[in-house]
Formats: structure tokens, C-alpha cells, sequence
């Protein structure tokens, strides 16, 4: 993956949760945390309770990230952050824990009273696995309202300008579908399309898994009874090869948009 | 084809109390930044490897890379990884292994080692892998970490043992593998119980040519592959060392197992250069050599072959503080006190008093003066090493030791000193697994093993990959003795140091002799007189020249 994505993620991340940049060059980013950041990123529990027990004011810790070994300045030190790093993935999970649920309104730009329309979106993973593993991504979107399901619902949304409050002369229908029973919809919905995909993968896997159980039997013919190690080889066989489709909820929430005429 | 679909539902009820709580909800932007990186991280497709892109640092050469594809690909995650010394199986189980974490195969990892290298797998995969692996000391560690790495010594001990069974290991690493060739064995029978999807075995110890043992292996990584035991025997073996079906068994092999050479690696190598020192003996160290021999041949036949002369013998060949624990383990057992000592016996001892001076270590110091550069030396006996040690501190040359029985942390240790501090490390023949010295040029076998591979296992400490220099291998062996035969036979008549260590393999296997130092020592045993000991050699010597030839002949042909 692109240092420059990397960086511009990061960017994004120490942006919006309100820390304080102190320098930026095209290969690293110095910022100074938030408590509520250095709390999740530094790993100082102990400071924390202590401040917090006498009445301290924390001092929240800075943060150098060189994101660019080639384009940061020589002599900077800092941490170096690539997508393989621990670093990363601590930064990575606590940007996806701070945004699995939005609720958001579109814009008014008239002045006139302007209903909107109650929308539950997922954004989806679902991961073919055996003992190889592909993923696919789905975004849906699901109108609460009459129930029509409409796909790349997140590119409809990129193209719109959404709110997190509700913006003046708009008012909020409430949704027929409940949101429960909406994200209960849109796996059924996940459920059918799955089923229609190819999965050539799962019985290549299963081909495989067959070969591989054959041969624990050939090993074990001559015994009359099977020892314990069979038994684990054959469970460690089905968790190793048995194809199963995981679906998982990337991110989601509620939208509140203007009707399509 | 019905694939069960398994909904995480988790995200649904949380959503429910967010709506019911009135939030926390996300912002906007953040939201779409991470899910674009969220689709990034996905796996695009169930082939190819990913975890090149995840270690930018990371040289990663050409052969390491074709073999954690194929062991991914084509192995499904099984696999004897058997490269030579120094090709990197590490990188190739670290790139595995990162591999199966980054599409979320594997989460829940052992690692076993010898406890001599625990501390650096933990290192190098936290290091270039950027894998958090911790290193095995308390027992809630098995639970509480997901990738740990332990030694299979520990590991196998209660209460160690119950608490890994409990696990679910995704993926299961061992290094060293080719010690778990005996099925009656603690340490097989508890590697064997392990509940494993992914699984390598790493060993530089080439098991073509040992049948048996290689039905063991490929039986722990995935019974059945070589049939059943009885079913292997007919098919594969004859009489009791030969192998049948030849050709079917390499493809059988090839389908488990990776063992790339130096020589297909395409890789430039920095040269080996070989020099055979030959040291003679002084007037007092001849005496005491002949002196050995003398009692020996004058020894009953049952107690003779009991202690061997040539342990003895070779043990003279390196140091008299060697020979003397030997001898002193022997009086103990043969004669009840100091009077009952036979003549031939006194007069070794008298003869072993009369030594003052080791021409070889007084060779090796004179080498290392002139060297003036890290110097590595090996010796089999630990009472050399203890020797050297005092003879360099006297003259002036700082040295640290090294075995095999060293503490991990120990090892790191007198690693580093010889790093930075010391000229010369000396080091006990355990003491060469796993121990990466690249800033090292120059290696003096002050005594030689018997097993050529045993030899390469040393060599394969300084020459390996990122070494930039050439390296320096000095042959110590005392003339007219049983070491300068050996010398000759092995490592100049078939020019094996030069060789590439894949072509010893073969020529060994060509050979057909399991165990060349097994045949070695039944040679100089049992030969009733110097002229038998000649033609037996003899013969060993047209053997290895016919292997040679062949190998020579096959290579040509394929070409």
C-alpha cells in the first residue's frame, strides 16, 4: 500500500479527533494528543488513574509518525508507520471503533419545509474462507420507509452533502421498518445474493479437504482403535478446510434523505 | 454448492441501543476514511501473497518468496521447509505466518525452538514482521497471548503441556524439526497432540536419505502422505537402508516439502576461501599420542571397543585436557585404585604429564594475532574450549564461550560481547544452531566432526545470507594422525568445502550410507590392522569419487 495513503489516513484520524498538529511534512505528522486519544493510543493506565485520583490535569503525550522514510526530514525522529506496523493497526481499530455508527441528515439548501426519509445502511464484509480466504464488499442500502434496497448505496452518499444534525426547515419521517428488522432485511437480502455467487472456491476446498481426510484414514487402517491423535487431526482437518462464508458489518447507521422524485 | 453463512449479529443490537441511547455517533469524514482503508486491507483474491506490501523494510530475495507462495498455494499451509543453512527459512516462516495473519487465517500461533533461539524468533518477528510474538516465561502467557514462542523442552512439561493442549493453535512453527524423528519420544508424541490447521517444520538436516526418519516428519505435518507404516515399508524401502520407487517417493517429498540451494537461488555468493593448516605435533605430544594407542591395543577386546582408541585419539588430536576427563572416567570404571593401574596405563599418564605445550592451540593463536579481525572457533570437546579460553586470556587475546546448554539470555549475551568486546568466540559443537554471527569472517575448525553436515551447520554461522565478505575457513589437523586421514578423506579428496552443500547431499545419498560417521567410526574400529584400515579407507574413497562422478554425469545430462 501507498506511504501517501497511509499518511493521508492518519491525517484524517488525528484530524477529526480533534488533536492539535505541531508539524506536518509530505512523510510525517507530529501531533499532540487528546486525553481521550492518549488514553486509547499510549498504553498509560497508571498515569491516568493517578491524575485522575488527585485531581491532576493530565498532560496528554505527542506523537511523531514518519509515514515516509524518503520525503521526512533527515533528522526527525519518530515513529516509523506503515500498514504492517502494531502502530497502525492500534491507530486503525480505534478509527474503526470511533466510527461503526453514524446518523446523518442532508443538507437543505432552501428554505422551504423539507421531509426526509429514514435509510439504514450497512456496509459489508463478507469473507469466502476455507483454508484460503477472499473478501467482497457490499454497501446497501435499505429505505425504511417503503423498503426498497438500492446497492453502492455509499456512492449515492458521496455525492450528497450529509449533516450530523438535523438542518433547519427539515423534519424526519419515522420509519416504518424498524431498524432492527431493517438490518435482519438486508441479511436475507445478503443471504440470496450470496447464495447465487460461484463458490467453485468451497468445493475445491471441500476437494481438498476429502483428499487430506482419506489419507488420515489410510494412516490409522491398521488400528483397531483410533488414538486420541486421529481425532484431533481430523477436527484440526474440518476447522483447516471446511468452507464457511463470514459476514460482517464493516460500518453503518441512519440516513435521513430527501425522496427521489 | 451450500456454504453455511455465519452473520455476525453483534453490529445490529448495538445499533439498537446506540438509537435508543441517542448516540455516541461517528463523524462523518473519519467514517468514510476508514472504511476506504477498510477496503484496502481486504483480501482481493484467495492467491497471491500479500504480506510483501505489509513489510517495506524487508528484503525479501526471490526463492523466499516463491516458497511462501507455494506453501500457501500449493502445500495448503503443510510443509517441510529444508533449505539449506543460512537461505532464510526464517524470513520464509515469517512470511507464512504473516501471510495467514494479514487474511485472518491465523490468529493463535505457537512457535517452538530450541531454547537457544527462542529469544531471537521473537525478535526477528517482531522485529522485521512487525508480528507481536512474545516469548514463553509464565504459564497464563499460553492463554493470554496469541502468538507466543517457547522451546520444546519447556513446552512439553507439565504443567505447560495441559495448558497448550486447551489450545486451538491456527498455526504451529517448528524450528529444528529433524529432532523429532523418533515417534517413541516425548517431545514427537506431545508435537503430535497439538491441535494444529497450518503447520511448518523447519530443519536444515537434509532427511532424504534417512527413510525412516522422513516418514516420521511427513507423518506428523500430515498422516497418511507416505501411506501408513506398513504401507511405506513395502512401497518404499529395501532391505534395510535402501529405497525403492525412487521416483515416486521424490514426488510424494516434493509435494510437502521445499528445499531450495544455494545454487538455484540465483543469488550471488560471496566466496568460501579454504585453508588446511597442518600442524605437527611437538616430541612430548607425539609420545603421549603413541602412548594412547599402545594402551588401547593393549586393552582386552570388550573393554578396548568400549572406550575406543579413537575417541582417544581424536580427542588427543585436539587438546590433553580433552583426553584427560576421558581417561579419568576410565580409571574410575576399570581399575579399583591407583596401584592396580596397568603399565601401559602409567605410562600414558606419565606421558601426559611430560605435554606443556598444544602446538595447534599455539598455531591458532599465532592465526588470530595475524587475522587481527573477529575470529570464531569450534571445537567438539569442552575441555579445548575451557583450554583455548585460558591460553588466549594469557596471551593476551579476549575470547567468550558458547554452548548449547548456555541460558537463552546467556547466549544473547556472549553474543553481543563477542560483537562488541571480545576477538575470538569458541564455541562447542551445540552451541551452532540458529546462531546468526554474519560479522564474522573467519572460522578455524580446530578439530574436525565426522559428519560433513555437522561441518556445513558451522560454516553456515558466518556464511550466510548478508554476509558481504568473503569468508575465511581455516582446517586445523595434526599431521600423521587418525584426524589428517579424515581430513583428507572428507574435505580434499571430494573437495567438499568447495562444493555447493546441496551436491554433498546428494553425493550422501548417492552413497547410500545413512550414517557416514557411524561407518567412519566402524571402520577405524574394527579394522584389526593398519593395512585393513588402508584398503576400507581406500574403498570409502572410490565410493565418494563414483558418487561424485554420477552426480557429475546426472547434472551434465540435465543440462
Amino acid at each position: 500500500m501507498l506511504n501517501s495513503e497511509v499518511h493521508f489516513f492518519l491525517k484524517e484520524y488525528f484530524t477529526q479527533t480533534g488533536c492539535t498538529f505541531i508539524e506536518e511534512t509530505a512523510g510525517s505528522l507530529a501531533v499532540k494528543l487528546t486525553p481521550e486519544l492518549d488514553k486509547e493510543l499510549m498504553n498509560r493506565p497508571f498515569y491516568w488513574h493517578y491524575a485522575e485520583k488527585t485531581g491532576m490535569k493530565g498532560e496528554p503525550l505527542s506523537l511523531t509518525l514518519i509515514t515516509d522514510q524518503q520525503k521526512a526530514p533527515e533528522e526527525l525522529k519518530g515513529e516509523s508507520v506503515h500498514v504492517g506496523t502494531s502502530r497502525f493497526h492500534q491507530i486503525f481499530q480505534s478509527a474503526k471503533k470511533h466510527t461503526r455508527f453514524v446518523r446523518l441528515y442532508e443538507q437543505n439548501h432552501n428554505q422551504q419545509q423539507q421531509p426526509l426519509h429514514p435509510w439504514l445502511l450497512i456496509n459489508v464484509k463478507v469473507s469466502y474462507e476455507a483454508d484460503r480466504k477472499k473478501d467482497l464488499y457490499y454497501s446497501l442500502g435499505l429505505n425504511l420507509i417503503n423498503g426498497l434496497i438500492q446497492d453502492d448505496f455509499m456512492d449515492t452518499l458521496y455525492a450528497k452533502s450529509l449533516v450530523s444534525n438535523i438542518p433547519d426547515y427539515s423534519f424526519t419521517i419515522t420509519p416504518l421498518i424498524k431498524p432492527a428488522s431493517g438490518v435482519k432485511r438486508l441479511q436475507r437480502f445478503m443471504a440470496e445474493r450470496i447464495q447465487q455467487e460461484n463458490h467453485s472456491w468451497a468445493a475445491q476446498a471441500h476437494k481438498r479437504w476429502m483428499e487430506d481426510i482419506h489419507l488420515l484414514q489410510a494412516f490409522y487402517e491398521e488400528t483397531e482403535e483410533k488414538p486420541d491423535a486421529y481425532f484431533i487431526e481430523k477436527e484440526a482437518l474440518e476447522k483447516q478446510y471446511a468452507p464457511k462464508i463470514h459476514v460482517n458489518i464493516i460500518n453503518g447507521g441512519l440516513l435521513y434523505l430527501q425522496p427521489v422524485h | 454448492m451450500n456454504v453455511e453463512v455465519l452473520f455476525d449479529q453483534e453490529w445490529g443490537e448495538e445499533l439498537e441501543k446506540r438509537i435508543s441511547q441517542d448516540g455516541p455517533w461517528g463523524n462523518w469524514d473519519l467514517f468514510r476514511s476508514t472504511l476506504e482503508m477498510e477496503k484496502r486491507m481486504m483480501v482481493p483474491s484467495f492467491e497471491g501473497l500479500l504480506a510483501p506490501s505489509f513489510l517495506p523494510e524487508l528484503t525479501i530475495l526471490p526463492h523466499q518468496l516463491e516458497a511462501a507462495r507455494k506453501v500457501i498455494e500449493e502445500m495448503n499451509g503443510k510443509a517441510i521447509l529444508a533449505d539449506e543453512v543460512g537461505l532464510g527459512k526464517t524470513i520464509e516462516a515469517g512470511l507464512v505466518l504473516k501471510e495467514y495473519l494479514i487474511r485472518g487465517l491465523a490468529k493463535k500461533v505457537l512457535i517452538l525452538a530450541p531454547s537457544s533461539l527462542v529469544s531471537q524468533w521473537t525478535s526477528e518477528l517482531n522485529t522485521k514482521f512487525h508480528i507481536p510474538a512474545v516469548a514463553q516465561k509464565k504459564l497464563y502467557n499460553w492463554d493470554q497471548y496469541d502468538i507466543v514462542v517457547a522451546s520444546v523442552d519447556m513446552a512439553k512439561r507439565s504443567p505447560h503441556k495441559e495448558k497448550i493442549y486447551e489450545q486451538d493453535y491456527d498455526m504451529v512453527i517448528i524450528d529444528e524439526a529433524h529432532k523429532l524423528k523418533n515417534p517413541k519420544t516425548k517431545n514427537y508424541q506431545f508435537v503430535r497432540h497439538l491441535k494444529k490447521k497450518f503447520c511448518l517444520l523447519l530443519t536444515a538436516t537434509p532427511i532424504q536419505n534417512k527413510l525412516d526418519e522422513m516418514f516420521h516428519l511427513v507423518s506428523l505435518l500430515k498422516p497418511g502422505h507416505l501411506g501408513s507404516e506398513t504401507q511405506f515399508s513395502q512401497e518404499f524401502k529395501k532391505g534395510k537402508r535402501q529405497v525403492q520407487n525412487h521416483a515416486h517417493l521424490t514426488a510424494l517429498m516434493n509435494k510437502v516439502m521445499i528445499r531450495n540451494r544455494r545454487e538455484d537461488t540465483g543469488m550471488e555468493w560471496t566466496t568460501r576461501k579454504v585453508e588446511s593448516i597442518k600442524v605437527r605435533f611437538n616430541e612430548e605430544e607425539r609420545v603421549f599420542y603413541e602412548c594412547l594407542e599402545h594402551f588401547v591395543r593393549s586393552q582386552p577386546t570388550e573393554a578396548g571397543s568400549a572406550f575406543s582408541m579413537l575417541t582417544l585419539q581424536r580427542e588427543a588430536c585436539s587438546s590433553k585436557e580433552a583426553v584427560y576427563f576421558t581417561l579419568q572416567n576410565m580409571a574410575q570404571k576399570l581399575f579399583t585404585d591407583q596401584a592396580s593401574f596397568p603399565p601401559e596405563f602409567q605410562s600414558v599418564l606419565n606421558a601426559m604429564e611430560k605435554v606443556t605445550e598444544n602446538s595447534k592451540a599455539q598455531k591458532a593463536l599465532e592465526l588470530v594475532q595475524s587475522i587481527n579481525d573477529k575470529v570464531i572457533i569450534f571445537t567438539e570437546y569442552r575441555a579445548t574450549q575451557l583450554y583455548l579460553q585460558w591460553f588466549f586470556k594469557k596471551n593476551g587475546i579476549t575470547s567468550v564461550p558458547f554452548r548449547g546448554g548456555f541460558k537463552r539470555g546467556k547466549k544473547d549475551w556472549m553474543k553481543q560481547l563477542f560483537e562488541q568486546h571480545a576477538q575470538v568466540l569458541i564455541a562447542t559443537e551445540a552451541g551452532g544452531e540458529g546462531l546468526n554471527l554474519q560479522f564474522c569472517h573467519h572460522l578455524i575448525n580446530f578439530d574436525l566432526p565426522w559428519n560433513p553436515m555437522r561441518l556445513e551447520q558451522r560454516i553456515g554461522r558466518i556464511h550466510r545470507f548478508g554476509q558481504d565478505k568473503d569468508v575465511h575457513i581455516y582446517n586445523f589437523s595434526i599431521e600423521d594422525t587418525i584426524e589428517d586421514r579424515i581430513l583428507q578423506l572428507l574435505y580434499e579428496k571430494i573437495d567438499l568445502f568447495k562444493q555447493a552443500v546441496g551436491q554433498l547431499d546428494d553425493i550422501l545419498a548417492k552413497m547410500d550410507m545413512p550414517d557416514l560417521e557411524e561407518h567412519l567410526t566402524d571402520i577405524f574400529q574394527h579394522s584389526k590392522s593398519e593395512g585393513e584400515l588402508q584398503v576400507k579407507m581406500k574403498n570409502l574413497e572410490a565410493v565418494f569419487e563414483l558418487a561424485d562422478d554420477w552426480k557429475k554425469g546426472e547434472d551434465s545430462i540435465a543440462e
